[in-house]
């Protein structure tokens, strides 16, 4: 269970068994027995919209049932990944301002019904609406923390608006949950032998590198390779492929972190592949996780390991090595 | 797709009274909205499928294809089959189709983004 701790710890979201879950190899119980019994906890993440079927209103009874089986397995339920749903009519005006603050707030009792002790949330949340959520969050006592996924990072325009929102509003229930993607030093090796396997050719993968260096918005450099890629006689299956990198990738300066560590109440630990000598293929750990813990962060870092988008390695494996490589540079 | 995504259900292909039903996955990692779906195309054998009659079946209840783009209040659960009704089909029981389904998928936290996921598969048709 949680302990009273002076440093980060360590902990695992169950989106890194993806694969599993979705091949119906588990049921909800039966996988967090298979992370209590790997010692992959005890803190955890869960997406609501991933392992509750009754999300986003979690019933009494659910909520019970989930307490339960927590109690059994010894896991602390850190944190739950809710969503910011607001264009739920593809092509037409998002939701309105009210519809979108109740589906926040549904998501939140069902959060803390379930004993969880914080929330992830997005930037599809505009930023005119904290003080319409934060002291509902207040009220349940729940913290809420926006993940700054790629192709955001700590500079980024959107993360610099809910900064100075932040500091209005200086709460200690909202805050930063850093994804580690948006400082990725390259792009990892084993994506882009998924996409060799598909069939991409060198050039094609090369093209990839330089102009996911470049600037823009992911769908535009996604845009600018298929372009090149069409003239270049690339099929479209390849292509698609290799664009993959545009949308869960980065490339921004990995000391960047230092801006966020005040707020940051969560950290989700992206990663690719951790090496047997525990080091990521993509991810400047031993850059990164130093600022957090120097910065004073107690929290918890969950391993997200998203190899699952294009392989099909033990992600339980993975996870061990990422917390290994964790607890080798905090030293914990 | 992702490695493992797919779009046509483990359930596979079934003749009821009330015509052809065939299995279908939600090709994404979380629940979505029904309303975030497109059936996009379906052909049998070859032959695209008139879908103007279809229903989706999901959770006990049933409502007609043509409103699906309503369902913003009904989830479909990532580890459910949702099944999609095809009243003028027919098939025998235990004869091989080859079935091509493609469904669109628009993320509602991601503006503007529609993905594709066309899956064929060989599948025989259960009582």
């Amino acid at each position: 269970m949680a302990t009273t701790s002076t440093g980060p710890q360590v902990g695992v979201t169950l989106y890194s068994f993806t694969n599993e879950w979705l091949t119906r190899q588990f049921e909800v119980d039966t996988l967090l027995a298979e992370v209590a019994k790997r010692g992959l906890g005890p803190n955890i993440e869960i997406i609501g919209f991933q392992q509750f079927k009754e999300f986003p209103d979690v019933s009494d009874a659910y909520a019970e049932k989930f307490k339960e089986m927590i109690a059994e397995t010894g896991l602390n339920p850190v944190s739950c990944a809710i969503n910011s749903d607001r264009f739920l009519k593809p092509g037409q005006q998002p939701i309105d301002d009210a519809a979108l603050v109740e589906y926040h707030k549904r998501q939140l009792r069902s959060a803390k019904k379930m004993g969880f002790s914080l929330v992830r949330y997005q930037f599809a949340l505009p930023v005119h609406l904290l003080p319409e959520i934060a002291p509902y969050a207040e009220e349940l006592d729940i913290r809420m923390g926006v993940e700054v996924h790629a192709p955001m990072w700590a500079g980024h325009p959107a993360v610099q608006a809910y900064g100075e929102m932040y500091d209005k509003l200086n709460t200690p229930y909202l805050g930063w949950i850093p994804d580690f993607g948006g400082t990725a030093s390259r792009i990892p090796e084993s994506m882009l032998d998924a996409a060799r396997a598909k069939g991409a050719s060198e050039d094609l993968l090369d093209k990839l590198k330089e102009v996911w260096l470049e600037d823009g918005m992911s769908h535009e450099k996604a845009g600018r390779l298929r372009e090149w890629g069409m003239a270049h006689g690339h099929a479209p299956l390849h292509i698609q492929a290799a664009c993959l990198a545009f949308f869960i990738l980065s490339n921004h300066d990995p000391k960047s972190w230092a801006a966020l560590v005040d707020r940051t109440i969560h950290i989700h630990g992206k990663f690719y592949g951790v090496s047997e000598d525990l080091v990521e293929e993509a991810i400047d750990y031993d850059t990164i996780l130093p600022l957090f813990k120097d910065g004073g962060f107690t929290g918890t870092m969950v391993s997200e390991w998203e190899g699952h988008a294009y392989d099909m390695r033990d992600a339980f494996e993975q996870v061990r090595r990422h917390q290994a490589m964790a607890r080798r540079i905090w030293g914990a | 797709m992702l490695p493992v995504e797919r779009v046509i259900g483990e359930e596979g292909l079934a003749a009821t009274s009330g015509g052809l039903k065939l299995a279908m996955r939600l090709p994404w990692y979380r629940s979505l909205p029904f309303s975030v779906v497109e059936v996009g195309s379906l052909e049998i054998d070859g032959k695209a499928v008139d879908l103007s009659d279809a229903r989706i079946e999901y959770d006990g209840a049933q409502w007609p294809l043509s409103e699906n783009g309503e369902k913003v209040d009904t989830f479909w659960f990532i580890r459910d089959s949702a099944f999609l009704i095809l009243p003028a089909q027919t098939a025998d029981v235990g004869s091989d189709h080859e079935v091509s389904l493609n469904l669109f998928v628009s993320p509602p936290y991601i503006p503007g983004m529609k993905r594709t996921n066309p899956q064929m598969s060989t599948l025989t048709v259960a009582a």
